[in-house]
Order: structure tokens, then sequence, then C-alpha cells
């Protein structure tokens, strides 16, 4: 195995390392005490906000090429005036990585804590209910069509 | 709980996070996470699952509902029930005619 393949290989693996530890990181992060704000105190009333929290990673590598050793004299063929032959020819190595990820917070709920006692008062995302209606009103509007075009 | 699948660990866990006092009530928060892990990445999902409310000697377990994801989850039942009958009624009026 050529040095710049050992090399190469080494840097990977570090990568991989790295990035299995940043994952981890972010697991920590996302424990259960991640779901609950820190308590807000107003008055009389001390509030707490029940969040959804997701968050997700991935990575990826490759590694491609041809590892041949160096030729031990190159310049004998560059004078003879002939391209070098394919195992003259030094390898070549190209490696790619990448990753992504996202994280989300979704308020769910926010808990009252005053002097009526305990109350939980859900958090309703508008949008979200009015996209699920408009694709669910799409579905009836199709189903409606069917039936009166195979009723005819 | 944790279940291992392909190289993939799925970990579905519930756990209590620390106590909040405000005046004479404590509360627990109680939450639970799915954790998926595969060999180049993971996910994590937690979510609010109730508060533990405890005034002197009583406790009250108060489940905390995501009202949103209810909603949806409804209006998705709706969907496909309206998906399936609008397969199932074209079907049954094409056979009635044929008897």
């Amino acid at each position: 195995m050529s040095a710049k393949l050992t090399k190469a290989v080494i840097s990977l693996a570090r990568d991989r390392e790295q990035s299995m530890e940043l994952l981890d990181r972010l697991i920590a992060v996302a424990q259960p005490g991640a779901a609950y704000g820190v308590p807000i105190i107003s008055g009389d009333y001390t509030l707490i906000t029940a969040s959804e929290v997701s968050l997700g990673m991935g990575f990826g590598y490759g590694l491609g090429g041809r590892a041949v050793p160096e030729p031990a004299a190159p310049e004998a063929a560059a004078t003879e005036g002939e391209p070098p032959s394919k195992e003259q020819q030094p390898g070549g190595l190209a490696g790619g990585a990448g990753g992504g990820g996202g994280a989300g917070v979704r308020p769910v709920a926010v808990i009252s804590i005053g002097p009526q006692g305990v109350r939980i008062e859900p958090v309703i995302d508008a949008t979200k209910v009015t996209l699920a209606f408009l694709t669910t009103l799409g579905a009836m509007s199709v189903m409606l069509a069917r039936i009166f075009r195979a009723g005819r | 709980m944790m279940a291992q699948l392909a190289g993939m660990s799925f970990q579905w866990q519930t756990s209590s996070g620390g106590q909040v006092t405000v005046g004479d009530v404590a509360l627990t928060p109680e939450s639970r996470a799915l954790i998926v892990r595969w060999p180049k990445g993971g996910l994590v999902w937690v979510r609010p699952v109730a508060l533990v409310v405890e005034r002197g000697e009583e406790q009250e377990r108060v489940l905390i509902a995501d009202v949103t994801r209810e909603l949806q989850l409804g209006l998705l039942g709706l969907a496909i029930i309206a998906a399936l009958l609008a397969l199932a009624i074209p079907a049954l009026v094409i056979r009635r005619r044929r008897d």
C-alpha cells in the first residue's frame, strides 16, 4: 500500500471517528431534559414550555483510484520520447466525504403554574393543521369525483 | 427498550427530567425519546409525555397532549379512508352493473 493511500485511509478513519463523536454529542444534547424549557417566572405565574425536539445527522465518504508504486526513474521514459506505460504512470487517488444534518424544535404545550394550580395549554400549529386539512380536502375531492364518474 | 436490526440500533426510552419546585408544587417532567443509530449517522426524537405534579402528599400524573399531531393524524386517517372509498366504491358499482 502506498504512503498516499495509507495517509488517505487514516484521514478517512479519523473523519469517521470525529463524525461519530459529533453524533454522540448531539444525542447527549437531545436527552429528555431538552424537551422542557427553563421555567419563566412572571408575577404569580411560572411558565415552562414543552417541546418536541428532533435531530438527525448522516455522513458518507468514499475513496477511489489506482495505487501504483511510483516509477523508479520517470525521466527514463520521457527521454526516450515515448509516453509512459500504464505501469509507469503514477497512481492517483481521489476521495471525498460529506455530511448533513438537521434539527428542529416544535412547541407542544405550555405548562402554567399559578394560584389556580397547574394548567397545560396546548400549542396548535395552525399552518401544519391547515396544510393537513387541505390535503384531506384534496383526497375527498378526488374520491367524490371518482364516485360520480363511476355512477354515470 | 433497545433493538438492533441490520446494523441499526433503535432505542426507545422514557425518562424523567429534573424536578422543578414552584411554591408548594413539585413538578417532574417525563419525556420519551427515540434514538436510531446507523453506521454513518443517526436521529433523535424527543417528545414530552407527562408531568407528575406533587402537592404535599398528593400526586397526579397529567398527560401532555400534542394537539397538532393528533389533528394531523386524524386528518391523515380521514384522507386514507377517503382514498380507500375512492378505490372501493367504483369497483362495487362496476360489479353491480355486470350482475
